[in-house]
């Protein structure tokens, strides 16, 4: 399903100096895997995650998404991929503070060219009960918890009904029991509706509800 | 239609958190269509005035005027200086003129009145019985003066309604007193009615004094007037043949350009032309602030912009192409301009209600449609350039951005 091929991220600080975050990076996912890719802080491991999630480009290299490369997509087929194929989970919840709990929900849905399979307020509001978020649906994202809010974000993220799920740091900013509960929610996803899912993390305890481990370290994989 | 309600809400959210700041930024727009609006009242009501004016004086009536006053359908402001004066012998001459049926020499005069109780300075014309006529006037108390009046020079005059509240306190009470302008003394036969309105694009009858022109001779012993109206018979001779008959006649003693006949709708044209012009100039002066009220707008959507920095990161991220993002931010400029505009027309509605006591002003559906089109129009063009910035922003630039 995605696959690098000698991938380099190569900052330019500034005119002079550059910064490699990520060096010759090969590895393949496949359809419904749960990976974990763990790194010190600075490995690169959010560079990584901004790539298959189609949100950056390599200096070097070559991504292919499901046989596609995406150096011959343009910007609105990337669009249309993160739109439909991948739903982002980020440490910082990134919900939209003057939308509601439903409306952050059913944001990605208004920004979909294709013809929907599904109705977007009916399916939203099963993701809200299934999540156990009934009555917050009005609710403005800063009258609830965080724990509330990170699952608000992976609701976001299923809404489009995504092959992929992307979480960059999910747990960082919650306690650890509910850190526990959004790992197992991931899982479940996992599981049960077979999407791929990719965590990163720096946490061994949180890579470990993954079936498949890769360790980066300085921009390099260490281990697969 | 749900993607546009969507972006609406969120900036309409937006503008609820920021009111101060939404309400400074839509008022350039409010201050720019509001003088728009006005002004376009204001000279499409003084229009209508004049117009109303007109048509108060005959079809059938004509005006026999020293200079060319009117070349090419504008005033022509140089006559004034060159002007000739009208005598009995015109008098004569035209009133023979077949098709001629009254004919009103003018003349008038800045005289102080005094009544037994006020001084008042005023206008007296001095004309002939037809005048009333031809201009359309009626009365209210007493009579008009008459032919045997002028034959006889009686000192007897027709008041206009304001004058003669001026000098006796009440309108009503001015018949058969006495006047004396400057030291003359006459006699009230009559009072007018109301002409309403005065000071735009004519004189204020209402303010003035009427009395036969043969009794002015003390002020005017030359005999010379400086105007003739008359009226003729519409029904067997056009307007074009009776000008060129009268034209015919003066042309016998003076040459072409120190006199010119001229018809009410020419006066009409003319003063409309110079009023359109002054309106235009003044409706292209307020739109300056329209535009400075857009570049006001512009400046705080590129705010906007960076403000909203991260929030454009995610929603590239869920998805939003960069078209997406640009009409989001045109949408929110055109609301903060529309909203200026329609603010900026209330206002104008509720100002031209209070002016309409006061002043000839109405707004039409016309003025009303260019505001609210201008002022989308403003939002988008100056809208565009933030917008351009914000979804050219890169996806990942803007998601790191805190
Ligand atoms: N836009 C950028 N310009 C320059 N350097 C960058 C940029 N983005 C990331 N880096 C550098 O690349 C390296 C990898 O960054 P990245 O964010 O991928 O690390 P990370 O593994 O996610 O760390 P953390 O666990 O702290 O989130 C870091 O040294 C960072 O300073
Ligand atoms: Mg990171």
């Amino acid at each position: 399903m995605i696959k690098f091929k000698n991938v380099n991220k190569i900052y330019k600080i500034d005119k002079e100096v550059v910064f490699q975050a990520l060096k010759n990076i090969n590895f393949e996912i496949k359809k419904g895997e749960f990976v974990s890719i763990i790194g010190p802080s600075g490995s690169g491991k959010s560079t990584l995650m901004h790539l298959i999630g189609l949100l950056d480009t390599p200096t070097k290299g070559e991504i292919l998404i499901e046989g596609k490369n995406i150096k011959n997509l343009n910007d609105n087929e990337l669009s249309s991929l993160r739109n439909e194929f991948v739903g982002f989970v980020f440490q910082q919840f990134n919900l939209i503070a003057k939308l509601t709990v439903l409306e952050n929900i059913l944001l990605p849905t208004i920004y979909s060219r294709k013809k929907l399979d599904f109705d977007p307020r009916k399916k939203a509001l099963e993701l809200i009960k299934k999540f156990g978020l009934s009555g917050k649906e009005n609710s403005y994202p800063n009258k609830i918890s965080g724990g509330q809010q990170q699952r608000v974000a992976i609701m976001r993220a299923l809404i489009m009904q995504p092959k992929l799920i992307l979480a960059d740091e999910p747990t960082g900013n919650l306690d650890s029991k509910t850190g526990i509960e959004i790992m197992n929610l991931l899982k479940k996803l996992n599981k049960e509706e077979k999407i791929t899912i990719i965590v990163v993390t720096h946490e061994a305890d949180i890579a470990s509800y993954g079936k498949r481990l890769i360790k980066i370290k300085d921009g390099e994989i260490v281990d697969n | 239609m749900n993607y546009f309600i969507f972006i609406v809400k969120a900036a309409i959210e937006d503008f609820k958190k920021n009111k101060t700041q939404t309400f400074l930024t839509s008022l350039g727009i409010l201050i720019g269509v509001f003088s728009v609006v006005i002004l376009t009242a204001l000279g499409l009501g003084l229009k209508k005035y004049i117009d109303d004016q007109f048509a108060q004086l005959g079809k059938n009536s004509l005006f026999i005027a020293p200079g060319k006053l009117i070349s090419g359908g504008s005033f022509n402001a140089a006559s004034t200086f060159q002007s000739i004066k009208f005598d009995n012998r015109d008098l004569t001459k035209i009133r023979k003129i077949k098709g001629v049926i009254e004919i009103a020499p003018i003349f008038s005069k800045q005289v102080v009145a005094k009544s037994f109780k006020k001084t008042e300075d005023t206008t007296i014309i001095f004309s002939s019985e037809a005048f009333f006529s031809i201009n359309g006037f009626n009365i209210k108390n007493g009579r008009f003066f008459n032919k045997s009046d002028i034959d006889k020079k009686s000192k007897v005059v027709v008041i206009g309604p304001k004058i003669a509240e001026k000098l006796f306190g009440q309108a009503d009470l001015a018949l058969d007193q006495k006047i004396t302008a400057s030291n003359v003394n006459f006699k009230i036969i009559g009072v007018l009615e109301s002409k309403g309105g005065g000071g735009f694009g004519g004189p204020d009858y209402d303010n003035y004094i009427f009395s036969p022109y043969t009794s002015g001779y003390i002020f005017n012993p030359q005999k010379n007037f400086s105007r003739i109206a008359l009226k003729f018979d519409d029904i067997n001779f056009s307007v074009g043949e009776i000008k060129e008959l009268i034209k015919k006649e003066m042309l016998k003693r003076y040459d072409e350009d120190s006199f010119s006949i001229i018809e009410p709708g020419d006066i009409l044209q003319a003063v409309n032309s110079i009023f359109s012009v002054l309106n235009m100039v003044l409706v292209a002066i307020a739109s300056i602030s329209l535009l400075v009220g857009g570049i006001g707008i512009m400046n705080i959507m590129f705010v906007t912009v960076t403000e909203k920095t991260k929030e454009i990161g995610i929603r590239r991220a869920i998805g939003a192409r960069k078209n997406d993002i640009l009409y989001q931010f045109i949408i929110e400029s055109t609301i903060l301009s529309v909203l200026g505009g329609a603010m900026g027309l209330g206002l104008a509605f509720l100002t031209t209600l209070i002016l309409q006591k006061f002043f000839p002003a109405y707004i039409d559906v016309n003025s009303v449609l260019l505001a609210l089109g201008v002022s989308s129009a403003i939002g988008i063009f100056f809208g565009v350039f933030p917008a351009k910035k914000a979804s050219d922003l890169s996806p990942i630039e803007a998601i790191r951005y805190e």
